[in-house]
């Protein structure tokens, strides 16, 4: 277990998101708070077009919000709206990404690909090779560290995904459907992964998922709703 | 930080070589332009370089044996040398061939006169054979003619042996150069104005014949007999070639000399510049416009290469500033992707130029400054098509991975 499980490494205050204006105007994130813990895994559920992706691209530094503050590991990121820090930066360190699919470069192959967020921060190759190797043998990839993107399974690409996501050790893990194009067996297998690699690595990952049947492998529950976030108690 | 661009490249590694191959033949015309360009003036100064001489003697309000006709009586050439300062004069002169072969070809070959015993030829790049030994009856060839040594020719009312080959010598219209002596020259000048001149009778005659006119006999001797050859003394050559004595003034000569009456008088670097700038100066123009469209189709061609490469990355690029990659890396993913495109087409076009431009009909000169020209030519459009890639790359949006 790493030693920063338990910290809050995210904090949102009053976060909210509106597209267009006059009559074309969406809001598609009501003002939110929101804190998330190291080594926790947070489901974010709801109905299509609620906001769940939103609120995940506003987290991720890939799309400004209209309010709010945001803090990343104690470190304000956007104050009342304003980027306060340098987002790409934030980025390459403190986040790590994993979609439905797409989430590879296809001409680096799966080693490659795991090195790579390493290496654009700055990591000698020779050190980025021994630790994506592991980790990707960690993950029953040892034997596919050679394959291009193209010619791995669904199931294998998210987990070199992952492992993409990971590597870095970044606060925050943000997951958007990751399990959506994957039978429901590989589905939960990659849910599992999540959860322990939150705990390996200490950090929060935030999972948006229309699958019910993995939310028991994760810690909390989040309802999306007309852009309104709120907590769902465990049934 | 691992090389993308390499890693790109090779994962569709006959794609990029395919169209580095394409880059390249475009490149390689462009060398063969600069090639052509140069050999035509190589070739077009053959004549003045391979005779030398400080000053050529040509007939008075003409600029000499290259841009028009001259004459000038073969005697004044022993007036010359009388000049004090002037060691030594030689006649100079050429005569266009065309030659029938007896299987209905035909050879066409500029003839040059060499000053027996003055000049023998042994200035001439022999690749074969040797120079004149003999005031008569010998020819040294250019290997463009394509005759080896020991053929026999009929020119005019005698035959003429091939004794030596050169290499590379041809006249500025690109036909190969014989060498004969001057009075050999001037000979089947002469039988080959007056077999015309045979011909010519012959087919007035024939035509008198048959027409009212030639009914009577009398009319048509007077036909045949028409204007005979005026015999006059030597007949003239083309130009006087003047060598001035080593240390000697060549200006000071050439003073004295433009107060003869009936003559111009030329450095032979007037002559030169009068061929370079004068006689092939269009063609030359039109080659180098030629080459410098080339450049710009092939600029525009390389920049379109090179942008829908960047177009088939954009979802990488839009994942790699997603990862927080900062701009030096993908600077480096296009500019460096370009750049060896680029080297690969330079390797492409050096290749396709050593193994093809020798077998082109004229000469093809390429010179090592030629090729460090186009490799700059090339490494400045890579960076310019690089760029016009990188606008497009740096304008990749990290949210298109997830509208993807
Ligand atoms: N770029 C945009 N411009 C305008 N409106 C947008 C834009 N992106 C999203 N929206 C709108 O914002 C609302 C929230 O969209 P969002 O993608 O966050 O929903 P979602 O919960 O992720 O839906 P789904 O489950 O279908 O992925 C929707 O009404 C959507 O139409
Ligand atoms: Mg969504």
């Amino acid at each position: 277990m790493n030693e920063r499980v338990g910290t809050t490494v995210l904090s949102l205050t009053g976060i909210s998101k509106v597209y267009g204006e006059g009559p074309t105007r969406v809001d598609a994130l009501r003002p939110t708070a929101f804190e998330a813990r190291a080594g926790e895994v947070v489901a974010i559920v709801g109905p299509s077009g609620s906001g769940k992706s939103t609120l995940l691209t506003i987290i991720g530094l890939i799309n400004p919000p209209t309010a709010g503050s945001l803090l990343i590991n104690g470190e304000p990121v956007i104050t009342d709206g304003v980027a306060v820090a340098n987002l790409t930066t934030m980025r390459r360190r403190e986040l790590g990404y994993v979609f439905q699919r797409s989430n590879l470069i296809p001409f680096l192959n799966a080693e490659e690909n795991v090195r790579l967020a390493l290496e654009i921060d700055g990591v000698p190759a020779h050190q980025s090779r021994t630790r994506a190797r592991e980790l990707l043998e960690s993950l029953g990839l040892g034997k596919r560290l050679a394959a291009l993107p193209g010619k791995l399974s669904g199931g294998e690409q998210q987990r070199v995904a992952i492992a993409r996501a990971m590597i870095h050790q970044p606060s925050v893990v943000l997951a958007d459907e990751p399990t959506a194009a994957l039978d429901s067996g590989r589905g939960r297998q990659v849910m599992e992964l999540f959860r322990d690699s939150a705990h390996a690595h200490g950090a929060a990952v935030l999972v948006v998922t229309h699958d019910h049947r993995t939310l028991d492998l994760v810690d909390r529950v989040l309802e999306m709703e007309d852009g309104v976030l709120s907590e769902k108690q465990p049934a | 930080m691992m090389d993308l661009a390499v890693r790109d490249i090779r994962n569709d590694l006959s794609r990029f070589l395919l169209t580095a191959a394409g880059l390249g033949m475009l490149m390689s015309v462009v060398l063969a332009m600069t090639g052509i360009y140069n050999g035509m003036v190589v070739d077009a100064t053959v004549l003045p370089d391979t005779y030398g001489g400080d000053l050529w003697v040509v007939q008075k309000g003409t600029q000499g044996p290259f841009a028009e006709s001259s004459r000038v009586p073969a005697l004044l050439a022993d007036r010359i040398r009388a000049v004090p300062g002037v060691e030594r004069t030689r006649s100079y002169m050429t005569l266009n061939v065309q030659h029938e072969l007896g299987d209905g070809e035909t050879l066409r070959f500029m003839l040059a006169g060499l000053s027996w015993p003055d000049d023998l030829g042994n200035s001439l790049p022999l690749a074969q054979g040797r120079a004149l030994r003999q005031p008569h009856y010998e020819l040294v060839a250019d290997r463009a003619l394509g005759l080896p040594v020991g053929t026999s020719l009929r020119l005019g009312r005698d035959d003429y042996t091939i004794v030596g080959i050169t290499s590379g010598m041809v006249s500025s219209s690109g036909d190969p150069l014989v060498f004969a002596s001057v009075s050999d020259a001037l000979r089947i000048q002469n039988d080959l104005a007056s077999e015309a001149l045979r011909l010519e009778r012959e087919s007035r005659v024939s035509r008198v014949r048959r027409s009212e006119y030639g009914r009577d006999p009398a009319n048509l001797a007077r036909a045949g007999s028409a204007a005979p050859l005026p015999v006059t003394s030597p007949p003239p050559v083309t130009a006087i070639l003047v060598d001035v004595a080593a240390g000697g003034d060549v200006e000071a000569v050439k003073a004295s000399l433009l107060g003869w009456p009936d003559i111009s008088v030329y450095t032979i670097d007037e002559q030169r510049e009068l061929l370079v700038r004068g006689v092939i100066d269009r063609a030359r123009r039109q080659i180098g416009l030629f080459r410098a469209l080339l450049v710009l189709i092939s600029a525009i061609v390389m920049g379109l290469i090179v942008y829908t490469m960047t177009l088939d990355k954009m979802l990488s690029l839009s994942l790699l500033k997603l990862l927080g990659a900062k701009q030096r890396v993908i600077l480096r993913l296009i500019l460096e992707e370009s750049l060896l495109l680029g080297i690969s087409a330079y390797l492409v076009a050096l290749l396709i130029g050593e193994l093809a431009f020798d077998l082109f009909p004229r000469r093809v000169l390429v010179q090592d400054l030629d090729r460090l020209a186009l490799l700059g030519v090339i490494l400045g459009l890579s960076v310019a098509a690089g760029m016009v890639g990188l606008r497009k790359a740096l304008a990749a949006n990290p949210n298109e991975v997830l509208a993807s």
